[in-house]
C-alpha cells in the first residue's frame, strides 16, 4: 500500500471513530467501542517490547495497574487536573519498569520474564492487602458520569500508541530493537547497545501502558486496587497480540476487535468463566499453527484471491 | 600497527583458553589464524571483539586501549566480525540487516535515503543486490554468510575478523568467497581470518599465526609456518 493510501485509510477510520458517539447512543455499544480502543492501546504497548524487541513481559498488569492507581490518586484523592493525573500514571509505570529493568536486563534469558511476572503478583497482593476497600467515585462525579469523554480519551490513547508503533517500525530505533530481538550477539557486534535499547523499549512500552491505566482509572466507577494488577490484564494483551499478529502494527488492532467481540459473545452464551478457557485454547492453536496471527491469515487469503499480486 | 595484544590471558575455570598471548597486526595485512580444534582461535576473536573479557593483559587498537569495552563500543571503534555459526537477523530483509550495521556501527548518517544507497552498494559488491529485499530467513548458507559479511562491512571497519567463512562451502563457492575476501583486503581493510581449509589460508594470508592450547607456537609467512616443526607436531603428533 502506498503511503498516501495508508494515511487516507487511517485518517478515514479515525474520523469515523470520532463520529461514533454521535451515531450510537446506546451505552453498551459505546462501551464496546471504548473497550476495544483500550485493548488496542494495552496490547500495542505490549507489542513494542514483546513483538518488536523480543522481550517477553509477563507482568504488563503491573504497569497498567501502577498507572491506573497513580492516576486515580492524583486525580480523585489529591484533586489535581485529569491530564496531569494520567501523565502521572504513565510516569509511575515507567519508574516501576526501570526498577525491575535495570537488574533484570543485566542477565539474559528468562530473568526478565520471571522478574516482570513476580512484580505484578507482588503488587497485586500488596494492594489487595493495604487497600482492601473498593475505590468508588464520589456521588457528585457519578451523578454527572458520561461515557463520551472516556470514549474520546480511549480513542486518543489508541491513536497515540498505534502512531508510536508506526513511528518506531520506520525509525533507526525500530531497526535497533528488531536486531536485538533477532540475535543479541549479532546486534552488539553491529554496534547496537542492547542493554540501553531494551531499557528504552521497556520505558516506552510501560509509559503507554501506564497512560492506558490512567484512562481506565478515569472510566471505572469502582474498583479494588488489587484487581488492577490481576494477571488477566497481562494475558489479555498477550493473547490479542499473538492472535492478531505479533510484531506488526495492524495485528493488535485486528486482535483487539476480534477479542472484545468474541469475549462479549462467549460470555453471553457460555456459563461464567468458560470463555477464558476458549481464549487459552485459541492462543495455543495460533502459536502452533498460525505464528503470524490473523494478519498472516488475511494476507494469505488476499494473495489467493488476487493471484499473488501483493 | 593497528592491533596489539599483550600478555593476554583467559581461563574458563581450570581450562586456560588463551595463555600469555602476544600478537601484533599491521595495517593492511591479511593475517591467517590457524590451529587445531580448541586451540583458542574463536576465544581470541571473542576477546578482541569484546564478547569475553580477558582475565589479564591488554588489547590496543589503533593506538587506543580497548580492553574490556563492550562489543558495541568495539564495533563502533572500527573492529567488525562475523560468526562461525552465522547470525543474520532472520526476520529482516538483507537490506535491513546491512542498514543496522550502517546506522549503529558507523558514524551518524545524513539521511536514511543516503544510508540505504550506501548499503545497496555494499550488497551489490557482495553479490546480494538482487536479493536485497528478501528476508534473511529464506537464504541458504552462502547468502547467510554474505549478509553477515555485508553487515560487518557496513560498520566501516578498519579491522575485520572472519571466523571460518569457508566452512561448509563447496569448491566453487569457496573460490568465490576467496575472491571476495581478497577484494575486501584490497579495499584497505585489515583482516584476521580463522580458517580450517589450508589451501585457502595459505593462498590469502600474508602472514600466519598458529595457536595451540591457547599459546602461540609459530608465526611467519605461510611457507615458513607449514615447515615449522612445532606446527607439524601440533597437527599430526610427534
Amino acid at each position: 500500500m502506498s503511503n498516501w493510501k495508508q494515511f487516507s485509510v487511517s485518517g478515514g477510520i479515525i474520523v469515523l471513530l470520532i463520529l461514533v458517539p454521535l451515531i450510537f447512543t446506546r451505552t453498551d455499544v459505546l462501551t464496546w467501542f471504548y473497550l476495544t480502543l483500550l485493548y488496542i492501546a494495552l496490547s500495542q504497548s505490549w507489542n513494542i517490547l514483546g513483538g518488536y524487541t523480543g522481550q517477553i513481559n509477563l507482568g504488563h498488569a503491573a504497569f497498567f495497574g501502577a498507572g491506573a492507581l497513580a492516576a486515580r490518586y492524583i486525580w480523585l484523592h489529591f484533586g489535581l487536573p485529569l491530564p496531569l493525573a494520567i501523565l502521572g500514571g504513565g510516569l509511575a509505570a515507567t519508574i516501576f519498569a526501570m526498577i525491575i529493568g535495570f537488574p533484570a536486563f543485566r542477565l539474559r534469558g528468562i530473568y526478565f520474564i520471571i522478574g516482570t511476572l513476580v512484580l505484578a503478583e507482588i503488587l497485586r497482593l500488596v494492594f489487595y492487602t493495604i487497600l482492601p476497600e473498593a475505590d468508588v467515585m464520589p456521588m457528585k462525579l457519578l451523578g454527572a458520569y458520561s461515557l463520551i469523554p472516556r470514549y474520546y480519551l480511549s480513542l486518543l490513547i489508541a491513536v497515540l500508541t498505534v502512531a508510536a508503533v508506526y513511528w518506531i517500525s520506520r525509525s533507526r530505533l525500530g531497526l535497533g530493537l528488531m536486531s536485538l530481538r533477532e540475535d543479541e550477539d549479532a546486534a552488539e557486534a553491529s554496534g547496537v547497545d542492547t542493554q540501553r535499547y531494551k531499557l528504552l523499549a521497556f520505558a516506552i512500552s510501560t509509559f503507554l501502558a501506564g497512560l492506558t491505566g490512567g484512562i481506565y482509572a478515569y472510566y471505572s466507577a469502582a474498583f479494588r486496587a488489587g484487581g488492577l494488577f490481576e494477571p488477566v490484564w497481562t494475558f489479555d494483551a498477550v493473547i490479542i497480540v499473538f492472535v492478531g499478529g505479533v510484531g506488526t502494527i495492524v495485528g493488535p488492532i485486528v486482535g483487539s476487535v476480534f477479542f472484545v467481540l468474541l469475549k462479549q459473545i462467549l460470555s453471553l452464551y457460555l456459563p461464567g468463566g468458560i470463555h477464558v478457557a476458549v481464549f487459552g485454547a485459541l492462543f495455543i492453536m495460533v502459536v502452533l499453527f498460525l505464528p503470524g496471527g490473523l494478519i498472516e491469515l488475511m494476507t494469505r487469503f488476499r494473495k489467493r484471491t488476487s493471484g499473488g499480486s501483493i | 600497527m593497528i592491533l596489539e595484544v599483550k600478555n593476554l590471558l583467559k581461563a574458563f575455570g581450570g581450562l586456560v583458553a588463551i595463555r600469555d598471548l602476544d600478537l601484533a597486526v599491521n595495517k593492511g595485512e591479511i593475517v591467517g589464524l590457524i590451529g587445531p580444534n580448541g586451540s583458542g582461535k574463536t576465544t581470541l576473536f571473542n576477546l578482541i571483539s569484546g564478547v569475553l573479557k580477558p582475565d589479564k593483559g591488554e588489547i590496543k587498537f589503533d593506538g587506543r586501549d580497548i580492553t574490556g569495552l563492550k562489543p558495541h563500543k568495539i564495533c563502533q571503534s572500527g573492529i567488525a566480525r562475523t560468526f562461525q555459526l552465522t547470525k543474520p537477523f532472520a526476520q529482516m530483509t538483507a537490506l535491513q540487516n546491512v542498514m543496522i550495521g550502517r546506522m549503529y556501527g558507523s558514524e551518524p548518517v545524513l539521511s536514511r535515503r543516503q544510508a540505504e544507497e550506501e548499503c545497496e552498494k555494499i550488497l551489490e559488491f557482495i553479490g546480494l543486490g538482487e536479493k536485497r529485499l528478501s528476508v534473511a530467513a529464506s537464504f541458504g548458507l552462502v547468502d547467510r554468510k554474505k549478509v553477515e559479511i555485508a553487515r560487518s562491512l557496513a560498520t566501516k571497519p578498519k579491522l575485520l575478523l572472519l571466523d571460518e567463512t569457508m566452512a561448509g562451502l563447496n569448491p566453487a563457492e569457496m573460490e568465490d568467497a576467496l575472491q571476495l575476501v581478497k577484494a575486501i583486503g584490497d579495499s584497505g581493510i585489515t583482516l584476521i581470518v580463522v580458517e580450517h581449509v589450508m589451501k585457502v589460508i595459505l593462498d590469502i594470508s600474508s602472514r600466519l599465526i598458529v595457536l595451540n592450547y591457547g599459546e602461540k607456537i609459530a608465526e611467519g609467512t605461510p611457507q615458513e609456518v607449514v615447515h615449522d616443526k612445532n606446527v607439524i607436531e601440533a597437527y599430526l603428533g610427534e
